[in-house]
């Protein structure tokens, strides 16, 4: 086990820069996940700490040794793919031993940690298998118990989960971090569903163009989110963002739209200047004296009730927790918490509110 | 007008599929079935063209087993065969290897690569008859260059089947190597970047995944060129008919001289019998290894 830094790494492929200048401590035995919408580059990013992608610039550290141009297989680390790249023509116990039968350890040693990362992940029966012969979620496993027995330094996963069933997903989930908890290896997990990132991680980066937006716990980017970015992309479903400005200590929407401010917020600081509105639709409450609106769409899943509602041609997004009756083109009076509101910089995007 | 309600007849026929086969059978039968059902027959008789015939039952067979000539032309064929499968099979996958690389003008020098294929045997046999000629030709040149001395090739019966072996090499390596080719590109990348952070060199990820995951195209190339080379008669027949004596008589040219030679077609229809036996034999053995190196299929069917 180690931990890990990053010291503002990049990437470049030819001209694109894939990373930019990425700055990560991740601490010994930390579960943190990369996190970031397509083509952010964390995945690039992950296979440059295995060793799979050229470091630019920058350094990378796995414990106290610098590993930034070391080869993959002298960087002591285990790494599941998004496909699992098993060995096709390999039985699941050759899979699993094939890190040992190359450092020649011996067969009794082979054995003994191919069994113990088998029963760990129960595929005792599974070992004479060829991966062709094996599920979606048993190839993961396999996947998983090839990274266990090598009991590496830093634990990497790609996406790992994205070739499974959502029921089958869920249920990984769970694994990977009871894996964890019973290993407790450092681990990198680089996942673009922000869900995975919420339930897993001890800690997430937040990945936007190759730069680090956030990084924080799970909680701390949806309660501060530090940017619209992240603002935006954690939490499902999507913040709302209304545009407009503070006039008379209330921030009035381009359409005219009224909103309460929170309170703290020093209103006279930002009078006239451009600012970002945001409200998550779980925060929204139906309340009789609220701010009035039409119901533009309805969307019940049994346990919650989703719905778009145009308020003085504001578009604003609800999701009511508790079963309320409401039809299509209804009107509808909503509450917002003002505690919960975040307020940003249009121009630099940045968070405004202490 | 036509009338849309027809009567529905009261008779049908019973269907009945049998005359569809038919052509296909008439064409099995007259160009498998009866040439090999008569060639059966045909081993069982003394017969030389042109002469009468008389029924001698197993008679061929058990000359043939006291045939000094048939037993060389067998271990000639052997031989041949060893030779002609290994050493494409080897000098093709290493050029399959290098030309899965990336590197300028690929396509270009694969494509001047392949063209030995194009080839017709005939003039690729004249052709190399003249490189062979001991005083004349270009090799013993070559070899004179290096200060090795003068080679007889196919003038010399120690060295006449290698010599013909280079120039079924020189043609066939293409082939196996655009069979490998193909085993190349489906093997998956994926696995290669596991190996390697598994800590496999560049040998071990040749040796334990490259090599088996190629397996089951190297055995197709090696069912390919195995048939090719056991029944291999123009570049033989062209350069040397077999000799000089019989050093490079395989069996099919032993057939062809007893059949269209001497006439005695009884004795070389026995000599066809039994080496189609030695022939299915052989490709079911191979067809069983091909079985178990093939990783890929979906469903092993147990």
């Amino acid at each position: 086990m180690a931990s890990v830094r990053i010291v503002n790494a990049k990437k470049n492929f030819g001209a694109v820069k894939v990373i930019r200048g990425v700055d990560i401590d991740i601490a010994d035995g930390e579960f943190v996940v990369l996190v970031g919408p397509s083509g952010c580059g964390k995945s690039t990013l992950l296979r440059m700490i295995a060793g799979l992608e050229e470091v630019s610039g920058g350094e990378i550290y796995i414990g106290q040794r610098e590993v930034s141009h070391l080869r993959a297989r002298d960087r002591d680390i285990a790494m599941v793919f998004q496909n699992y790249a098993l060995y096709p023509h390999m039985t699941v116990s050759d899979n699993m031993g094939f890190a040992l039968k190359l450092k020649k350890a011996g067969e009794q040693e082979m054995n003994d940690k191919v069994a113990r990362a088998a029963s760990i992940l129960g595929l005792e029966n599974l070992l004479e298998r060829l991966p062709r012969q094996l599920s979606g979620g048993q190839r993961q496993r396999v996947a998983m118990g090839r990274a266990i027995v090598r009991d590496p330094q830093v634990f990497l996963f790609d996406e790992p989960l994205s070739n499974l069933d959502a029921k089958l997903r869920v249920q990984m989930r769970g694994e990977i971090r009871a894996l964890h908890r019973r290993i407790g290896t450092t681990t990198i997990y680089v996942t673009h569903d922000q869900v995975e990132a919420m339930t897993m991680a001890d800690k997430i980066v937040v990945l936007h163009d190759g730069l680090v937006e956030q990084i924080g716990t799970p909680l701390e980017l949806y309660d501060r989110p530090d940017n619209l970015f992240v603002a935006g992309f954690i939490g499902s479903p999507a913040m709302n963002f209304i545009d407009g400005r503070i006039e008379n200590g209330e921030f009035k929407a381009i359409g005219g739209l009224a909103l309460p401010l929170p309170e703290g917020l020093p209103a006279g600081k930002f009078a006239g200047v451009e600012l970002v509105y945001g409200i998550r639709p779980e925060h929204i409450r139906a309340k009789a004296d609220g701010i009035q609106g039409t119901v533009d769409l309805v969307e019940g899943t049994g346990s919650e009730v989703y719905a778009k509602l145009d308020c003085q041609g504001q578009a604003i997004y609800c999701l009511f927790r508790e079963r309320i009756q409401i039809e299509y083109q209804q009107s509808l009076c909503i509450g917002l918490d003002p505690s919960l509101v975040h307020i940003f910089d249009k121009a630099t995007g940045k968070r405004v509110v202490v | 007008m036509i009338s849309t309600d027809r009567a529905v007849p009261s008779y049908r026929l019973a269907p009945n599929y049998r005359p569809f086969v038919m052509p296909a059978l008439i064409v099995v039968c007259a160009v498998i079935i009866f040439p090999w059902a008569f060639t059966v027959w045909m081993s069982a008789n003394d017969w030389t063209l042109g002469q009468a015939r008389t029924f001698v039952g197993a008679e061929n067979y058990i000359n043939l087993a006291l045939d000094a000539r048939f037993w060389e032309s067998l271990w000639h064929t052997i031989y041949y065969t060893a030779l002609a499968v290994i050493l494409p099979l080897f000098l093709g996958t290493i050029a399959a290897l290098i030309f899965d690389e990336q590197f300028p003008l690929r396509g270009f020098l694969r494509g001047v690569f392949v063209m030995p294929m194009m080839a017709t045997p005939v003039a690729i046999a004249l052709v190399w008859t003249m490189m062979f000629h001991p005083q004349l030709g270009i090799l013993n040149y070559f070899l004179s260059l290096v200060g090795i001395e003068a080679q007889g090739w196919i003038y010399d019966q120690a060295t006449v089947i290698p010599s013909l072996v280079i120039v079924e090499v020189w043609q066939w390596t293409p082939l196996v190597m655009l069979i490998v080719l193909g085993g190349l590109a489906a093997v998956p990348r994926e696995p290669y970047e596991s190996a390697e952070i598994d800590g496999a060199n560049g040998w071990q990820k040749f040796r334990y995944l490259t090599l088996p995951m190629i397996g089951p195209f190297l055995m197709i190339a090696v069912i390919i060129r195995t048939i090719d080379a056991l029944k291999s008669f123009d570049i033989i027949y062209a350069m040397t008919q077999g000799g000089p004596g019989t050093a490079s008589e395989t069996i099919n040219i032993y057939l062809y001289n007893v059949a269209f030679s001497y006439y005695n077609i009884g004795y070389a229809s026995a000599m066809a019998i039994i080496f189609f036996i030695l022939i299915v034999i052989l490709s079911f053995v191979l067809l069983i290894v091909r079985q178990c190196t093939v990783w890929s299929q979906a469903g092993d069917g147990k």
